[in-house]
């Protein structure tokens, strides 16, 4: 695909594409957010108790995980690959920070058992990423190995048994959290404004951008294909790890199915919130107000009282939500076409 | 000058592994003829153990029971299934064993449907399919292990509310299941229905958050703000029952929303020792393991036929069976009191 662009050219039309594509993407994120407030508004009239605080701070704590996961994926899907690990990773890594700080199980302090799992983490990215880059093997097929392979370990792991003696304080911090902030939101925001400072203020954000663009006018351009890749799933280990130790804690036990489709949901929000899946661009927050999005079918359910019947269809709506937020999308696309007048890649 | 010999060559290795396979399966269906006849014999009797979901402590403790029976009876038992209950996965499994050649497949189904024609598949080739803890299509098994039935389970886990709040309560209760399709779960709330609508309680919704843990605390603390008049919670399944009793911690609300499920009481001992959970159910988990292993091993040996109404299963001793169902007998009710006396 690659080079049947001139590389040439393309790399000297950024600027006049740059500007007319964060014209098109902001419709992007127009449409989601017309989405959300729509929504907002129909469920606040059937029950206004859906607009509350408590509420609220509940969904944004749901969101926290998949949107520190969702930055790493966003950048990975970026460069042209893609990550579809991301769940049974985090089952990984909750089982073995799990038997390391729990009570009666490994007694590693705290101090190190995090680090490690940090540490874990991030070198399963990087492996994953050699064997992209180096290894030269697609990323949908690593990482579906990855899928399966590190689910197995980690039922190998949990051994059968179930672990619910994480060490108070973290359980405490994860739930009421600092100053009322739940950990994960602390580490959401600050993975959002790490993330937000490499794309835009950072060369290697917009080396990312570049060679999912186009990998050949990269290459000419001499960046270094394989340390951006291990970049990106060394990023993305890391966020997955950092995810599993503030979210986890926060569920009564950790057990082997944990995040469990959350690979599904982070690729979900990923491409509903305009990341293009074949790689060049898409932005943040445009997957920031994806990931609220997708959080929020759950909840609105509950608060729309859909009766008995209608539970049962939770997830096929749930996968109309979906094709609502991308027709919405498309929509848009369409009118700013036909009433622009120019066509656009 | 080379192309010939690249010919000849993939001829040959096409021939050899038609000739390879053609052998395999001759060999195959030539066990299982055999083991089908021979297995009351000196032959050792291999048992496939499939369960809903594997790693999860609530199998685990059943597979505990079945080696204890598969020891006692000298069985070569396989403990395998979906680390994430997918149905279609179940599916596969079924299929390979049955290429395998085992004798006796135990299912315990998450979609009746989706399996069945994998179950029926195996039955046609000579191997003995039963189902247990959840039962599956009719023709797709010949004896299902029960380990209470729905009627047993649902009034129970009403009455055992109903203690807990006094009888005279009213307000919303809220069921949270676990799949749509889950045929357990789906019985017990049918059998829940009647018992609630004896009561003063309002059964304002059921959700269905999957085996997912993340899924079954957020459903609990949304009908948590939804419902302000909420005076309980039923999680019936052994994810959404710990989520709901997190849901309702987390909430502050312990003690004036009560909790109530099915749960191993290894898992639910934080609860019941903080009073989010005054009491819930189960069977004896290990014994439905224990008893699933001696209906294989009966059924293998011709001792256990259509028809039969008793069935004899070690040291659990003499037990009943309706119809095609081999019951396990009485629920057991957990509460503070007797918690401890129980380790599974």
């Amino acid at each position: 695909m690659s080079n049947l662009l001139p590389p040439i050219g393309h790399a000297l039309r950024p600027a006049r594409f740059g500007v007319r594509f964060s014209k098109l993407v902001r419709q992007r994120e127009t449409g989601l957010l017309l989405l959300i407030v729509l929504t907002c508004v129909v469920v606040g009239i059937k029950d206004i108790h859906f607009l509350s605080c408590e509420v609220w701070r509940e969904i944004l704590v749901r969101c926290a995980a998949t949107a520190i996961v969702a930055c790493g994926v966003m950048l990975v899907v970026v460069t042209g690959e893609i990550d579809i690990s991301v769940g049974s990773l985090m089952a990984l890594l909750a089982a073995v920070m799990g038997r390391m700080i729990s009570e009666h199980e490994w007694d590693i302090s705290c101090w190190i058992g995090i680090p490690a799992t940090l540490g874990l983490g991030t070198l399963i990215g990087v492996f994953t990423g050699c064997l992209v880059s180096v290894g030269r093997v697609p990323s949908i097929i690593v990482t579906l190995g990855l899928l399966t392979a590190l689910r197995g370990l980690t039922t190998l792991i949990m051994g059968g048994q179930n672990i619910d003696r994480l060490p108070e304080g973290l359980t405490q911090l994860a739930k009421q959290g600092l100053c009322g902030v739940p950990l994960s939101i602390l580490a959401a925001v600050g993975v959002i404004g790490l993330t937000s400072v490499l794309i835009h203020h950072i060369p290697l954000g917009r080396r990312l951008y570049a060679l999912g663009s186009s990998a050949e006018s990269a290459r000419m351009a001499g960046l270094s294909a394989v340390r951006l890749k291990l970049f990106v799933f060394g990023y993305t280990g890391f966020l997955t790890a950092l995810a599993t130790i503030v979210d986890v804690p926060r569920l009564p036990k950790i057990e082997a199915g944990i995040g469990s489709e959350f690979e599904l949901l982070v690729i979900t929000c990923v491409v509903v919130g305009g990341v293009a899946i074949s790689g060049g661009h898409g932005r943040l927050s445009g997957v920031l107000l994806a990931v609220v999005l997708m959080t929020m079918i759950r909840p609105v359910l509950t608060f729309m009282d859909i009766g008995e019947a209608g539970e049962k269809w939770t997830r096929a709506i749930q996968g109309m939500f979906i094709l609502l937020a991308v027709v919405t999308d498309s929509f848009f696309l369409r009118r700013q076409r036909s009433s622009g007048g120019e066509h656009t890649a | 000058m080379h192309r010939p010999i690249c010919w000849l060559a993939s001829i040959a290795i096409a021939v050899s592994i038609f000739g390879c396979a053609k052998h395999d399966s001759s060999q195959t269906t030539g066990t299982s003829g055999e083991t089908a006849t021979a297995s009351a014999g000196s032959h050792k009797l291999r048992v496939a153990l499939l369960p809903k979901i594997k790693g999860i402590s609530y199998f685990s403790s059943c597979f505990k029971g079945a080696e204890e029976a598969a020891k006692e009876l000298g069985i070569d038992l396989i403990y395998d299934g979906p680390t994430d209950g997918n149905p279609r996965k179940q599916a596969e499994m079924i299929e390979q064993w049955t290429i395998d050649g085992v004798d006796v497949i135990c299912v315990a189904p998450n979609a009746p449907d989706v399996v069945a024609s994998a179950m029926q598949e195996a039955r046609a080739a000579g191997v003995s399919v039963i189902t247990w803890d959840a039962d599956g299509t009719a023709e797709s098994r010949s004896f299902f292990v029960n380990q209470a039935s729905a009627q047993a389970i649902g009034e129970g886990l009403v009455n055992a509310m109903l203690e807990d709040l006094g009888p005279d309560t009213e307000g919303d209760v809220v069921i949270i299941s676990a799949d749509a399709t889950s045929e357990n779960q789906n019985a017990w709330i049918e059998t829940m229905k009647p018992a609630l609508a004896k009561s003063k309680l309002k059964l304002a919704t059921i959700k269905y958050p999957g085996e997912n843990a993340s899924n079954a605390l957020a459903d609990s603390q949304d009908v948590i703000s939804k419902y302000p008049n909420l005076k309980g919670i039923f999680g019936i399944s052994s994810v959404s029952f710990p989520g709901a009793a997190e849901a309702v911690e987390q909430s502050g609300k312990g003690g004036k929303i009560l909790v109530n499920g099915l749960s191993t009481p290894n898992d639910m001992k934080k609860f019941v020792q903080n009073g989010t959970v005054r009491s819930f159910i189960l069977w004896h988990t290990v014994d439905l393991g224990y008893l699933t292993i001696h209906v294989a091993k009966a059924l293998a040996a011709g001792e256990l036929k259509p028809g039969a109404t008793s069935l004899k299963a070690g040291r659990l001793g003499e037990l009943s069976i309706v119809g095609d169902n081999v019951m396990l007998g009485d629920i057991l009710v957990f509460t503070k009191a007797n918690i401890d006396q129980y380790d599974f």
